[in-house]
């Protein structure tokens, strides 16, 4: 790889003629691990820059600093839940709940195609059957339904019949 | 300027001024009490933030006069944190004395070890990203004082660097 244009600018950098944005790309180039042995003596200076630049007051100085001034301290709301049992098993609940609702699906799904031979029956069957019932109802309860059978108009009648 | 909220204006400097406080007095607590004692006074003059222009310029003018005010009184101008650490042998003194000389590093011994302008400027530049008439205007010196304090500080940094590695 060349590193030409990071040793340019490099000493363009010790004779301050770099710009914020060329020093930025020394910086960038100094972070990483691999590089050449000629500028490994100038790594540690930019890397540790980035060390100084984090330097900061200590954790409690701004809320010292508000007190100080009398303006209201940011109260940290960090509240911790007591979790119960329940409440930790409910993704298992919810998991539970979705596999039955997939089941019950699944089920009404296969039943309705396994029902298929009653949906194939043919209207003279299903006319068959019919007559079939009420002769059985004719049978057991003769003068109940000659009864009824009298009252309903003549066409009716026939249709049942037949 | 009734409605001025600390928070929002003036806390965010703390950092930027603690780390220039910090280059400065060599000492943590030291630079904390200034940055302190800098963010009361520019919350005091708030009545004043219009005539002053530059809110920021002002904060750090007057954290590196009280800086080294502090580094003054204490009679160690411009000296280096190994030399103060090594003058204050109190327990505290010691302790902090032992974590910074770990936390050393050659970076801070090179910067530390230059004069009071020049660090200032140096940090400002490579750790704050302030431009040179930035750095003009916050220290009210010239851009061209700023390249020849700046020039001096890296062409030593650089000769350190090259010395230490031969």
């Amino acid at each position: 790889m060349d590193y030409k244009y990071i040793e340019q600018l490099l000493e363009r950098y010790w004779e301050c003629q770099t710009t914020l944005e060329e020093e930025a790309i020394l910086r960038n180039f100094f972070r990483q691990e691999d590089v050449p042995a000629s500028l490994l003596p100038y790594r540690q200076f930019f890397i540790e820059q980035d060390e100084v630049a984090a330097e900061h007051v200590s954790e409690d100085f701004q809320e010292r600093m508000l007190r100080l001034v009398g303006e209201d301290v940011p109260t940290r709301v960090c509240k911790a839940h007591r979790l119960t049992f329940m409440r930790r098993c409910r993704p298992f609940y919810r998991a539970a709940g979705l596999v039955a609702i997939l089941l019950t699906i699944g089920n009404a799904a296969h039943q309705s195609f396994s029902d298929e031979d009653v949906a194939d029956t043919t209207p003279q069957m299903a006319e068959g059957i019919a007559a079939d019932s009420l002769q059985q109802i004719t049978i057991d309860k003769p003068e109940q339904q000659s009864a009824e059978l009298k009252a309903l108009p003549t066409d009716t009648v026939s249709k049942h019949t037949r | 300027m009734e409605n001025v909220s600390f928070r929002t204006t003036v806390l965010p400097l703390s950092d930027r001024l603690f780390r220039i406080a910090l280059r400065i007095t060599m000492n943590r607590a030291e630079a904390e009490d200034v940055v302190q004692d800098t963010l009361l006074r520019v919350w005091e003059c708030r009545s004043e933030w219009e005539q002053i222009g530059s809110l920021e310029a002002f904060a750090i003018a007057t954290c590196r006069n009280r800086a080294l005010d502090v580094t003054k009184r204490a009679g160690r101008n411009n000296a280096s944190l190994d030399k103060i650490d090594s003058a204050q042998p109190s327990i505290f003194n010691l302790q902090s004395s032992i974590e910074a000389r770990e936390q050393l590093s050659i970076v801070r011994r090179l910067m530390d070890d230059l004069p009071e302008v020049q660090r200032t400027i140096m940090l400002l530049r490579d750790i704050e990203g302030k431009t040179y008439q930035e750095i003009a205007q916050l220290l009210d010196i010239s851009e061209t004082q700023v390249k020849v304090y700046l020039h001096r500080a890296r062409t030593k940094i650089k000769e350190r660097i090259w010395i230490i590695n031969t």
